[in-house]
Formats: structure tokens, C-alpha cells, sequence
């Protein structure tokens, strides 16, 4: 048995070495800054980055399968909508308080990702890509074509769960929390299980490890935080439709995560930042504004294969470095 | 009880360990395993040659269960793992290397073992606590524990041999199965895998082990099987095997065929 005693000057000493860190510095600069948005007094900015935020669990979750489980999805919408649905038809049709109906979103969005991960666990590469697809477009068109839950209109006119500076912080726990879990996650020894299923599944085998169970382990745990981004993502903008399943949508996660930098988790959180605000101040200009976004996307991922994330922190450190060496 | 390398030695369970009977493997016309049975005996060095293309991989593809048999069964310590997967035959005891190295790409040569330390199998024998000292005393006993922090893509191929090796050492084996440990070895680089069996083989781990060239199987083996075109067609002490007639002809072609 490990000693569970919580030992707070050990904690405390370790978190000053922490904070002191480079990385840890960071780390609590960014969030201070964060944190300090509503402050400004800001709707408007604070909106668009409660959205950023619910788009970083979802980008996360999608690094999490591809990133460490080397399960590249290309239907994750499928997960952030149905929870998202099933979030929204709680709160309007049962009543329920917005944190048991995305409890109860999240548990069906790891329904989902098991029934997606099973029929999928002996496609691989770009079948999988593929088979994940389809899975999105069927949910899509379910619901586009049926009846229920509201049909092509969706669910609308939802509750909002508080002012915009409340919901801001609730939004910020939820990113805060989702992102130290799956970094526990992918720095466990499960992590280590899953990132040598994604270097050489026949090597994982030999190896002992039931790769079946672990896939599917990784297909759910990445599905729950998907749902959690879903059910957040609906409470924030009040309303679902069937868009939510809808390519784009798991298009948004692979791009986000990928510019912030694939098998990093928290690059998700450079990626959804540049991502959303990027693409909101872009609006003005229309059209253009998708030209210039695509050219970006293009050259970051010319130039840096790792993302941005990772080789922008290094540039710093060395800037760092020079300031306090002069 | 344990031996150095944290694995279990088995005593006084004498008797066959692995029974392969009418094992038969044939992918579309090529029969590449062809009605093959034998037995290896529990604690013993069973070398396996042949000329390539013999079907010695396919053989071990089979055991390990990489590849189901069109028929025929295998049997390990009592139990039919015919058709079983790979991982519940790694569990059973039966770990195995592979003739084209195999790593996780990137993560530690630590981290490498620590997989194979975190089967069920073993967990079972290093608890859940002490992976990490299971994982870096298997990689001192294969020679790498001074690169425990590295990545395998930056290793020499030698290296990469005996990280094969240390990965189905993780797993706890009872038997395992080498296929081509020295392929691609220089002299004294394969006179450390030779070493590195032989302490295995003290410790009662079961070895069954191919080679294409007898010559470094030789002085390891004191049995060898030969196959060709699928067939065994010889048993024996290895300088028997290497001058029995036909082994030579699969080996060097039929004298006539080319007069």
C-alpha cells in the first residue's frame, strides 16, 4: 500500500521548485493571464475565449486516441455531438441542472466511442480515418433526416448556466482540470502502454499487452472528454443542431491539435487559442479570411512539423536565458 | 524462487514443454509449413535450421500465434495455445523475439522493457511497484543499462538485438523463442548473445532458437532440428544434423539438378 499521508510542506516545497521552473513559470503566467480575462470586463473577448477553452478539451481529447494511442480519428464530432445532444435534451426536456445533463452527455458520448472503437479496432491508418468518418455521417444524418430531437432545427433556446464572467470560470476549471487528467493519463503507466501500441502494435503484442483492451480503454477515455467539450460546447452557445456531427467539427480538433502540436496535450491549448481567436478576428474579411487561415495552416505545418507549442517555448527559453546571462 | 534477471526458475517440473503436432500452414498454393511435428523438452536449447525460406519464421509465427494454423495443434506446458493471440501465448510463458528488430519507437529503452514488465504476466512477477527496477535490472542483464534514458532509433543494430531480447524478458518467459537472435551480428557481438542465452538457459528458461548458418548455433545447441520446404527432414546433435546427407543437399541443391 502506497502511504496516502499528505505531506504539505514536501507538497509546498516542490510546487516553489515548480513555479520556479522555466516550464512551471509559463505555466502560471499563462494561467494568471487567463484567469484575469473577465476582469477586463470584456464580454465579447471572454466569449470567444470560453469557446477557445471548450475547443481545447476537445483537441486534446482528439490528441489523446491519435497522439499517444496512434488512433487517428476522423469522426471525433461524433462524440462532441452526442453528448452535446444528449446534454442539451436533459437540460430542455427533463429539466435536469446543467452539470448532471452533461454527466449524463458524457456517459453516452463513451457509449458511443465503444461502439465506435470495437466495429474499428481492426482498421488501421487511413481505414480507420475512414471508418471514424463514416460514423460522424451516419449520427449526422440521423439526425438531420429524423424527427426527433427537434430535426433539422435541433434543440435551441437552452438555460444559460450563469453570467458570462461565472460561466468563464466554470469553462476554465473544466479546461484545467480535463488537461492535468489526460497529461496524468499519457504519463501513466497506461500512457506508456499506449504510446508503444502506436509505435509497433505487433511489438505491443509480443510484448504481453492485450492491445484490443487498450485501444478500446483509449477510444473511451478520449471519448469522455470529447463529450465533457460537447456538452460544455452547447450549454456555452445555448442551442444543437444536427452541424454539430458534421466533419468540420472533428476537422477543428485535428487542426487545433496539430498546430499546437500532435502528442503534447497541452499543445492543444496553443492551437485552440490561435485557432479561435485567429479565425475571429479574421471574420471582417469574409472570404479572405479563409485564404489567409489555409496559408497559415499550410506553413506551420511546412515549418514546424512538432507544432507551434514546443519549438515557440524553446525560442523563449533561450531568449530567457540571454536576459538573465547578461 | 528467482534467478538474477527476476524470473522465475522452475524446479523439478521436468518433461515436454511444447508439443507441435501435424502443424500445417499453407498460404494460397505454398504450403509453407508442411505436417510438421516435434517436441522440446522443458530446460533444453532446441535449435531449429534451415535454408531460407525453409519456413522457420512461419513456424514460429505459428507457436507464438501470430499466424493460425490451417491445421495441426501446439501444445505448451499441457495447454492447446493452437489459434490463441499472441498476447494470451505471451502470458501462458511463451515469449518470443523477432528476426527483424522491433522497438517502440519513441520511448526509453527503459520504457521498452517496462511494456512487456506491464503484461499481466508481469505484473504478476514483478509487482505493480517494482516495473521500473524489473525493467532496468533486465537491462543491465542484456548489457544496456547505460542507455537506459536513450531512444532505440539511435542505436546500433547490435544493441537493438538485445533490447529484443530484454522485451521478452519483461514478460516473465519460461520458453522463449528466438528467432534469428544473431542476424546482422558481428563475431563478438554474437558471442555476447551467446552468453546471454546460456546464463538464460541456467536459470531454466526453455530456449528454441532459429539460425541460418549452423556454424553459431553450434556450440549453444546440443539439439537441432532441420527444415526444408516446409518438411523436418532431421534431429539430432548438430554435427550429425550438419553432415547428414540431405541437410546438405537443402542446403547446397541437389548435386545432379545442376549437371
Amino acid at each position: 500500500m502506497m502511504k496516502l499521508q499528505f505531506d504539505w510542506r514536501s507538497r509546498l516545497s516542490r510546487f516553489r521548485v515548480w513555479a520556479l521552473s522555466f516550464r512551471g513559470g509559463i505555466t502560471l503566467l499563462c494561467l494568471v493571464g487567463l484567469l484575469l480575462v473577465p476582469l477586463t470586463g470584456r464580454e465579447y473577448l471572454a466569449r470567444i475565449v470560453i469557446t477557445a477553452m471548450i475547443l481545447t478539451i476537445f483537441a486534446a481529447s482528439w490528441d489523446l486516441l491519435a497522439g499517444f494511442a496512434g488512433q487517428v480519428s476522423f469522426g471525433h464530432a461524433a462524440f462532441f455531438g452526442i453528448s452535446g445532444y444528449v446534454t442539451a435534451a436533459f437540460v430542455k426536456f427533463v429539466g435536469a441542472p446543467w452539470f448532471l445533463a452533461i454527466f449524463i452527455g458524457t456517459g453516452w458520448a463513451v457509449v458511443f466511442s465503444l461502439l465506435i472503437g470495437i466495429p474499428c479496432l481492426r482498421l488501421k491508418g487511413p481505414y480507420l480515418a475512414l471508418g471514424t468518418l463514416a460514423f460522424a455521417l451516419i449520427l449526422y444524418n440521423l439526425f438531420l433526416t429524423g424527427t426527433w430531437l427537434g430535426g433539422t432545427e435541433g434543440i435551441s433556446a437552452l438555460p444559460n448556466i450563469g453570467s458570462v464572467f461565472v460561466e468563464f470560470y466554470i469553462m476554465a476549471a473544466f479546461m484545467v482540470a480535463s488537461l492535468i487528467i489526460m497529461r496524468a493519463i499519457v504519463d501513466s503507466r497506461l500512457g506508456t502502454i499506449l504510446k508503444a501500441i502506436r509505435d509497433d502494435e505487433v511489438g505491443a503484442d509480443a510484448a504481453g499487452i492485450n492491445t484490443t483492451v487498450y485501444k478500446l480503454v483509449a477510444f473511451m477515455v478520449s471519448g469522455l472528454f470529447a463529450g465533457i467539450s460537447g456538452g460544455l460546447f452547447v450549454l456555452d452557445i445555448t442551442a444543437v443542431n444536427p452541424a454539430v456531427y458534421q466533419p468540420l467539427y472533428s476537422f477543428y480538433a485535428i487542426i487545433m491539435a496539430s498546430i499546437g502540436g500532435i502528442a503534447t496535450i497541452y499543445g492543444s491549448i496553443v492551437g485552440s487559442f490561435l485557432f479561435t481567436l485567429l479565425s475571429e478576428f479574421l471574420r471582417p474579411l469574409a472570404a479572405a479570411s479563409l485564404l489567409i487561415f489555409a496559408t497559415l495552416l499550410i506553413l506551420i505545418i511546412r515549418f514546424s512539423e512538432e507544432g507551434v507549442m514546443n519549438p515557440f517555448l524553446e525560442h523563449v527559453r533561450d531568449l530567457w536565458d540571454k536576459i538573465r546571462g547578461r | 524462487m528467482y534467478g538474477i534477471y527476476g524470473i522465475r526458475y522452475e524446479e523439478g517440473k521436468m518433461g515436454l514443454i511444447l508439443e507441435v503436432k501435424n502443424l500445417t500452414k499453407k498460404f494460397g498454393g505454398l504450403t509453407a509449413v508442411n505436417d510438421v511435428n516435434f517436441e522440446v523438452h522443458r530446460g533444453e536449447i532446441l535449435g531449429l535450421i534451415g535454408p531460407n525460406g525453409a519456413g522457420k519464421t512461419t513456424l514460429f509465427q505459428l507457436i507464438s500465434g501470430f499466424e493460425k494454423p490451417n491445421s495441426g495443434s501446439v501444445r505448451f506446458n499441457g495447454v492447446d495455445i493452437t489459434g490463441k493471440r499472441p498476447c494470451q501465448i505471451v502470458n501462458l510463458g511463451l515469449a518470443r523475439t523477432f528476426q527483424l528488430v522491433r522497438s517502440f519507437r519513441f520511448l526509453s529503452l527503459l520504457d521498452n522493457i517496462s511494456v512487456a514488465c506491464l503484461s499481466p504476466r508481469g505484473r504478476e512477477a514483478f509487482g505493480e511497484v517494482g516495473i521500473d527496477a524489473a525493467a532496468s535490472s533486465i537491462l543491465a542483464s542484456v548489457g544496456l543499462v547505460d542507455k537506459a534514458r536513450l531512444p532505440p532509433v539511435i542505436l546500433p543494430h547490435g544493441d537493438l538485438r538485445k533490447l529484443e531480447i530484454g522485451k521478452a524478458l519483461g514478460t516473465n518467459p519460461e520458453f522463449l523463442l528466438l528467432d534469428e537472435p544473431f542476424s546482422g551480428l558481428a563475431h563478438e557481438e554474437s558471442a555476447g548473445i551467446t552468453r546471454l542465452i546460456e546464463q538464460l538457459h541456467e536459470e531454466g528458461v526453455t530456449v528454441f532458437m532459429t539460425g541460418h548458418v549452423l556454424r553459431e548455433l553450434m556450440t549453444l545447441v546440443p539439439r537441432v532440428i532441420a527444415m526444408h520446404q516446409g518438411r523436418l527432414i532431421a534431429e539430432g546433435p548438430p554435427k550429425e544434423v550438419a553432415s547428414n546427407k540431405i541437410v546438405l543437399e537443402a542446403y547446397l541443391g541437389r548435386g545432379e539438378g545442376f549437371a
